[in-house]
């Protein structure tokens, strides 16, 4: 058991006892009157304070709440020292009955963080102590119970200062509208409090408020009627009422205080479900990118599949086709016109011969050998000497690297040195291939006119695509006349 | 008389080749054209006997060229031709009102004058 709870079960020991006593006090009492109701009234408030306040003491120990509840619990034994016959015991009584109001409104505009965070609470709170503690030590001094007509029996003022009856009537005057004042303002500020506050801090407020609210309202009642003089009967019902909402108290304080820790449970739940909603959309955003980039590989795999078939059928069956004819024609003619028939030969071969370089050209676009077979700097040297733009490689890495980042980066060079000789009008192209942080990093950069929109092209897109298949990205700078850089990070740990 | 041949194809080393063997075989090349478009316009103006028509053209393509060749005053024969099979172009060839269809690979004088006579 930890130092504080062994503290706790210390003090909820002495509460009961302290509980006990009062019962012997009440019950052996010569004046207390009606001796029932106050032992309720005793007992209920007091152990219901006592025993809930250290619960939620022990339960939330950085909150002051548990402490303030304690303390109020311990307080209403004062009431029962007033039924005491002994003079001494009968004074203290006197002293410390009304503390337990003050406490109260010090629960209430600190409810539920147990600090005081505003000049106006401060008033309030400091308000109700001065009038439940200095002032009713004034107030004490000059009064006699003997002479108070509801007090018959009560033993006499050990520290009575005669002779100023008139005093006592003053600070009680001033007591009440302090107390009131206080109450008022309390009232004001608890529902401001509930104006203000959300949906989720009001179902910790609610049970407090209301019964505080009641609490308050009855002990306005008390205040202002025991002044102004009613019935017995009245003051009766009101006693009742007060013995009842003063047990309630409590338990609505202790249900807002865990209420308030499940409030804040769901603050941070909400708070959580608020992130994993966000994940989700990114993630969502993520998925759908993925699958528009998906989509666009598939696309572009059929679209080069046309392209292919597209170039095999316009470039070298085309040819073949000729050839074919040529051929063909040149056999007709052997016997007849064999001159001719060389002639045609001739031309078969050559036709040949250009039908096999446009086969050559068209396999290194599908899949450059010399890149598998010698690795990127080769690959990339052959592709600046084919390309009419001069090109000089400023660097390219010597060593082999993963097959598909090689062949990643040998495209976006290929593709970018195709589109300098088609558009840029330029007069060098600079491709610059480098390992480096964790990443192969491409650049082609030419001299040309720049401008060049890498949205337009689907070639562009496509490189993007195959680059971002491998975790990588592709930028493109090309301001007017500023010449065009293109940009790729493949990682390549 | 020599039947007077349209060649229609968008690669001029093809037409080559194909004016040479026509030449050869006894036809008159009278024109040549790379499109549909040019195709139509050709024929009406040349009037020619026969037109040796790609199916695959950079505009439209042979099915719809030799549908509106049809509605010349003078219509030509058509003969169809492609790199590809005949089967590549399903029902298209025989619903097509050419005459026949010739592929590139089997394309000869004779092949043709036993479509057309």
């Amino acid at each position: 058991m930890s130092g504080l709870r062994r503290a706790l079960v210390a003090l909820g020991v002495l509460a009961f006892l302290l509980g006990i006593l009062s019962a012997a006090l009440v019950m052996t009492s010569d004046h207390a009157s009606p001796r029932g109701l106050l032992l309720a009234l005793v007992l209920a408030a007091g152990w219901s304070f006592a025993f809930t306040g250290l619960y939620a003491w022990d339960r939330r120990p950085g909150n002051s709440i548990g402490p303030l509840m304690t303390a109020a619990g311990f307080t209403w034994f004062f009431q029962a020292l007033t039924a005491s016959n002994n003079a001494w015991v009968f004074a203290i009584g006197i002293l410390g009955q009304t503390l337990p109001f003050a406490i109260l409104v010090h629960l209430l505009v600190s409810f539920p963080s147990g600090r005081l965070r505003t000049r106006l609470q401060a008033v309030a709170v400091s308000l109700a102590y001065l009038a439940t503690g200095p002032l009713q030590l004034v107030w004490a001094l000059f009064t006699d119970p003997t002479a108070q007509a509801d007090c018959d029996g009560c033993p006499e003022n050990p520290v009575l200062i005669g002779g100023a009856e008139g005093v006592a009537e003053a600070v009680n005057a001033i007591q009440v509208l302090g107390g009131c004042a206080s109450i008022a303002l309390a009232i004001w500020i608890l529902y401001r409090n509930w104006r203000r506050s959300s949906a989720t801090e009001r179902r910790v407020l609610t049970p407090v408020l209301a019964t505080g609210g009641t609490a308050f309202t009855i002990l306005l009642m008390q205040l202002i009627v025991g002044e102004l003089g009613a019935s017995e009967a009245f003051k009766q019902v009101t006693f009742i009422a007060s013995v009842a909402i003063f047990a309630c108290l409590p338990f609505a304080f202790l249900l807002g205080l865990l209420r308030s820790r499940i409030g804040r449970a769901e603050e941070v739940s909400s708070a959580l479900s608020a992130e994993n909603e966000q994940l989700t959309a990114e993630l969502e955003a993520k998925v759908e990118e993925l699958r528009a980039s998906r989509h666009r590989i598939v696309e572009a795999g059929y679209a080069e599949r046309r392209r292919v078939e597209r170039d095999l059928h316009d470039g070298a069956q085309q040819r073949l086709m000729a050839l074919t004819m040529t051929l063909r024609l040149a056999r007709e003619k052997l016997d007849a016109d064999p001159a001719a028939s060389a002639e045609l030969l001739d031309e078969a071969m050559e036709e040949l011969g250009a039908a096999t370089a446009e086969l050559r050209e068209f396999a290194r676009g599908i899949h450059p050998v010399v890149l598998s077979d010698r690795g990127l700097g080769a690959a990339l040297s052959g592709l600046a000497e084919r390309s009419p733009v001069p090109v000089e490689i400023a660097a390219a890495p010597a060593e082999r690297l993963p097959t598909p980042v090689e062949s990643a980066a040998y495209f976006v060079v290929a593709e970018s040195l195709t589109n300098v000789a088609r558009y840029a009008g330029a007069e060098l192209a600079t491709v610059r291939v480098e390992r480096r942080n964790g990443a192969l990093e491409v650049e082609v950069r030419d001299d040309g006119e720049g401008g060049a929109d890498p949205e337009s092209g689907t070639g562009l897109r496509g490189l993007a695509d195959r680059v971002a298949a491998l975790d990588g990205s592709l930028t493109v700078h090309s301001p007017d006349g500023g010449g065009t850089t293109v940009e790729a990070r493949i990682p390549c740990a | 008389m020599p039947k007077s041949v349209l060649i229609v194809d968008d690669h001029p080393g093809f037409r080559a080749s194909a004016r040479r063997m026509l030449e050869a075989s006894g036809y008159a090349v009278v024109g040549e054209a790379a499109d549909g478009e040019a195709a139509i316009a050709a024929a009406g103006s040349l009037a020619p006997d026969l037109v040796l028509l790609d199916v695959q053209l950079p505009d439209i393509d042979g099915f719809e060229v030799a549908a509106r060749l049809r509605g010349l005053d003078r219509a030509p024969e058509v003969v169809l031709t492609s790199s590809r099979d005949r089967a590549d172009f399903g029902d298209a060839v025989a619903e097509s009102p050419a005459r026949g269809f010739i592929a590139k690979s089997e394309l000869s004088g004779q092949a043709l004058a036993e479509l057309v006579g």
